[in-house]
């Protein structure tokens, strides 16, 4: 016979027995199947998600060669670092370093009112750049010249959706907009929109020249993300190896007359300020300093996510090798007669290696079609924006296939090597089954399952532990029931802002109000800097917050003042008046605060001169950062500040005083829709992210214990199929169900337990370290490891028992009936 | 000791329904030992099981020891199995995974005796059938003969008033079958009741009467003398 023609046969049989061995055994099938797939899917929506987190900035063509260039300053005991840079910057790399090509400055600008029409559009996307930003960021130009789009002042290029929002086309070259009512800008540009995966996002690029301040030859004030293209073949190292020299260059004179201090004087004292460069594409996940254009990402979260998806793929892994085997033992028959017939052992080899990886490619086909179908709900639930491209799909695929290759050939090669060897009349004896059941590997797997089940159940709780904590923990002030109005800064007049405050504070449902831009729950920060002596010096300088709030502002936070008295409108010297922190009030060393004098210097280039203020009250700590950081030093002073007006609202009717408010405002500022919202609700926005990933922690280690226990089921069913007749003997011989149900649970739960001990200390290790991240944590309770062990008994015993309760049940006759 | 009256057992396929047992009435007095033959499928073990409580009849009454247990349940049939009826299977039926010794302790141990008197008890039967230098052996490593005489063992440990046998020597060589015959006799002589099914003429002779089926029915009865 035709030899191809042969192996074409052989292949085909492999296929059809392949085929009706797994119909035969349509629930091991299904079980099968479908935890594999499950695992591949859960794998692949975090594979999506951490590609997506770690391809932000990647689609600038030159980001291997964009660098941004950061500031470290250290002054007194005041460390800091900053994202920004100073004016002149950008300019001087470009001339002074032949390696760099091209260098570009960026600056967020607040958020701007753009007319339509009548109506006037809140936009909080919008930034200047300098005309290089075309050069060094891919940013595709659809109308408009790239070379002078950004040049003039009062330019603006905005994106294509911008361009349709404002004008209904893309094509708004030579139209304009009106910025806050002042302002005509010329669009000269229209751009693609940035990419989602992008650390900045700007729906408007004004040109930097529109901004006075972007000439400004001052070296110390940073307030510019600066950029940095080097030429191809360019070594950053060398370029941070002068930066030294060059602020001592550029710097030193400006100190000298500033500070009345020589560059070497100044860092004699122990200060400094450096710079350093952060490679474009590690911004997003690695940068988290003052002055960032966005909020970054956190790489500790992929690491644990990649490690959950890992875990999930091995477990779905070693369920679809326990069930193989374990099933495959059923086959030894058939495999005695296929032997007995001629078939070599390299032929059962092929077949059963053949079915195995049949069934992986069924199950990643399953996977995609499951991807495809929650992707939109992992979105929500990760608030992201992933979809499969064309694009994706050219590395999924392959790297599917490898996967399905990968563990169909390993979880395949068991049984085909184990069964293949068997002598065809020891297995047509059925002598081997004796042997197989009690296979020491399947016991490992097992073990080693539910070991990461119960890790993962261990950190999950520990994560939601701590983010339960962050919610309720006493913040040393009171979020509830404060609302907040935004937008009071729009109105772009104090007094009609104090007016405001006073018109809300009258009304019958309001406790309390007070009119301050800084909040703890709002980005509104400002740094200032205190000297402890009236001749400044900066290794006894202090570096606080310095936030400007009225008297009213303590009340109605719900504050607590531990020393002093809080300001008063009546003592005209409070304006001249501190009231610190405790942090504060630790750092600066001080054991009885009250009635101490510091110095303040506007900023470190006044020329010297400070004026004095005196410590009239300690507030409580109160938390306005995350809770990762120890609460920072603060300060508050006395003045007004109409970024927002904030007010303590009492429980009664609250929709009724919010018809109240609106009314006031509109009265007050009747063209300007009012921005409100509620203190607690913005403190939940800013540990979204966080609940976000406490739950995708829980939606995966759910699933990755339910693929585990899908294979425990199989296992369970194929142990009790297994022991039928021992079943069968037991209960002809009296056993009761309940002893049987004993007698088949009991070798799992011992794998279980060991799996507790295993994993426990394992969990509160890693736990231990994740909480160092935190500068308020809790501590892991014992019963933590109690809970996700009884957990893992349950829903283990629960897998078991269906398979066991129904083994004990079966009539002993069938099983007994000699064949 | 036994008393069967119409007794009547179906099988169900999804198609077809079997007649095991149709009307069948046979009586066992205590202390007898009978035989039933019948060719293959005629019902013999469909009666052992209902016999032995394993299997509930679909028809008729079945009087054990003067109780009617036709319509027993589960638990209650369990409960009177393991305090009376010993069973011996044509396989054998020890469980791989336990000794000797363990295999004849079991149904102690399911009728709740004390460990102290299992050891005991447990030795006393391997005793009476010369296994007890093989009480820590598994099964696998006995011959047939030696593997149904702890399976007769494991029958008779709990003392109980009847023992059924189901093919006891289709499995064994001439010799050993005796051999498992005569130990059968000396039970039956000590007073334990016997029915056994077997293929087997030869086998037959030991018992007291033979009951024939045929398509479930008795067709006849023979008084052995």
């Amino acid at each position: 016979m035709n030899h191809g023609l042969n192996e074409v046969i052989m292949i085909r049989n492999y296929i059809k027995s392949a085929y009706r061995s797994l119909k035969k055994n349509t629930g091991f099938t299904a079980i099968n199947i479908m935890g594999l797939a499950l695992g591949l899917a859960a794998c692949l929506l975090i594979v999506f998600y951490v590609i997506d987190e770690l391809s932000y900035d990647r689609y600038n063509e030159k980001a291997g060669r964009i660098y941004r260039v950061n500031e470290d300053l250290k002054l007194g005991e005041n460390k800091l670092q900053y994202a920004v840079c100073m004016a002149p910057l950008a300019q001087t790399l470009k001339n002074d370093f032949p390696e760099v090509e091209n260098a570009v400055r960026l600056k967020k600008a607040g958020s701007i009112h753009i007319k339509k029409g009548t109506e006037k559009i809140r936009e909080d996307y919008i930034g200047f750049a300098d005309p290089s930003v075309f050069d060094v960021f891919t940013l595709p130009v659809l109308f408009g010249d790239v070379k002078t789009a950004l040049v003039e002042p009062n330019s603006i290029v905005l994106t294509e959706s911008m361009a349709k929002k404002y004008f209904g086309k893309t094509d708004v070259v030579g139209e304009s907009l009106l910025f806050d009512d002042r302002e005509t800008m010329k669009v000269t540009g229209v751009i693609k929109d940035i990419p989602q995966q992008s650390h900045f996002r700007f729906d408007f690029l004004v040109s930097m020249s529109s901004l006075a301040d972007s000439r400004s030859p001052e070296w110390l004030r940073s307030e510019y993300n600066t950029y940095v293209l080097f030429r191809k073949g360019a070594d950053p190292k060398k370029l941070e190896a002068a930066f030294p020299q060059l602020l001592r260059k550029y710097s030193g004179g400006q100190m000298q007359s500033e500070l009345k201090k020589s560059y070497d004087e100044f860092e004699k004292g122990g200060s400094y300020f450096r710079l350093n460069l952060i490679p474009l594409t590690d911004i997003h996940l690695h940068s988290k300093m003052i002055g960032e254009l966005s909020a970054a990402g956190t790489v500790e979260y992929i690491y644990i996510l990649s490690g959950i998806a890992l875990f999930i793929l091995i477990i779905a892994c070693i369920n679809f090798m326990n069930l193989s085997t374990a099933r495959s033992s059923n086959r030894a028959r058939e495999v005695g007669v296929r032997k007995v017939l001629g078939s070599a052992r390299k032929n059962l080899i092929a077949q059963f290696l053949t079915e195995s990886i049949l069934v992986t490619f069924a199950a990643t086909l399953i996977a995609m079609a499951i991807v495809v179908l929650v992707l939109p709900g992992f979105n929500v639930l990760a608030g992201k924006e992933l979809s499969i491209s064309l694009q994706s799909l050219k590395w999924i695929v392959p790297m599917l296939l490898m996967v399905a290759l990968v563990v169909g050939a390993l979880a395949g090669s068991y049984p085909a090597f184990f069964l293949s060897a068997f002598q065809p009349v020891s297995v047509l004896k059925g002598s081997l089954s004796a042997g197989f059941k009690s296979s020491r590997l399947r016991s490992f797997l097992v073990v080693f399952q539910f070991s990461i089940s119960i890790f993962l159940i261990i950190g999950t709780l520990v994560v939601y532990q701590q983010l339960n904590y962050i919610q309720t923990k006493n913040l040393g002030y009171n979020r509830n029931q404060v609302l907040v109005i935004n937008n009071s800064f729009e109105i772009g007049n104090g007094d009609k802002v104090k007016l405001l405050k006073q018109q809300i504070a009258a009304l019958p449902g309001i406790e309390n109000a007070t009119m301050s831009g800084y909040l703890p729950t709002s980005q509104w920060r400002n740094m200032g800097i205190y000297y402890k002596d009236a001749v400044p010096d900066q290794s006894r300088a202090i570096f606080p917050q310095v936030w400007r709030v009225d008297a009213d502002y303590i009340k109605t936070l719900g504050m607590q003042l531990v020393q002093g008295r809080n300001f008063s409108k009546d003592m005209p010297t409070d304006t001249a008046s501190l009231i610190i922190n405790e942090a504060a009030a630790k750092f600066l060393g001080f054991k009885n605060p009250v009635n101490q004098t510091l110095y303040h210097s506007k900023d470190y280039q006044t020329h010297g001169e400070v004026s004095p203020y005196k410590i009239i009250g300690v507030v409580k700590d109160f938390h306005f950062n995350s809770m990762r950081e120890t609460i920072a030093p603060m300060m508050m002073v006395l003045g007004e500040d109409w970024g927002r007006v904030s007010a303590r609202v009492s429980t009664a009717n609250i929709n009724n005083t919010l018809d109240q408010v609106k009314k006031v405002w509109s009265g007050i500022s009747p063209d300007i829709k009012i921005d409100y919202s509620f203190m607690d609700a913005e403190f939940d926005a800013i540990y979204r992210s966080e609940q976000q990933i406490g739950q995708i922690f829980i939606v995966f280690t759910s699933l990755a214990i339910i693929i585990a226990c899908l294979g425990l089921f199989g296992l369970a069913a194929y142990a009790a199929e297994q022991r039928t007749k021992e079943i069968g003997i037991r209960k002809v011989l009296g056993a009761s169900v309940s002893t049987i149900v004993n007698l088949l649970s009991k070798d799992f739960l011992k794998l279980v337990l060991l799996a507790i001990l295993i994993s426990s200390p394992i969990a509160w290790y890693s736990m231990h370290r994740w909480l160092q991240n935190y500068a308020y944590r809790i501590n892991i309770g014992w019963w933590v490891f109690a809970a996700a062990g009884i957990a893992g008994i349950v829903v283990a015993l629960l897998t078991i028992s269906f398979q066991s309760i129904k083994a004990a049940l079966a009539n002993p006759v069938k099983s007994l009936r000699s064949e | 000791m036994i008393k069967i009256t119409d007794l009547e057992k179906f099988y169900r396929t999804e198609e077809v329904e079997t007649i095991a047992l149709n009307k069948l009435s046979i009586e066992v007095k205590t202390g007898e030992f009978v035989a039933i033959m019948g060719p293959s499928g005629c019902g013999k073990s469909t009666l052992l099981n209902i016999i032995g409580l394993l299997d509930d009849p679909d028809g008729g009454s079945y009087i054990f020891n003067d109780t009617e247990v036709a319509h027993f349940n589960e638990r209650k049939r369990a409960d009177l199995r393991k305090h009376n009826i010993g069973f011996v299977f044509q396989s054998f039926n020890l469980i791989d995974e336990l000794t000797v010794f363990e295999n004849v302790e079991l149904p102690l141990i399911y009728t709740g005796v004390a460990a102290a008197d299992r050891v005991k008890r447990v030795e006393e039967v391997l005793d009476k059938m010369q296994i007890m230098h093989r009480r820590n052996h598994y099964p696998q490593q006995l011959s047939g003969g030696q593997q149904q005489r702890v399976a007769i063992a494991r029958a008779v440990v709990n003392k109980p008033k009847l023992i059924l046998a189901d093919e006891p020597t289709g499995n064994l060589d001439s010799s050993n079958g005796n051999e498992v015959m005569e130990l059968l006799t000396d039970l039956n002589e000590q007073g334990t009741t016997i029915v056994m099914v077997t293929h087997s003429e030869h086998d037959a002779r030991y018992s007291h009467r033979i009951i024939r089926l045929l398509d479930g029915h008795t067709v006849m009865e023979n008084i052995m003398i």
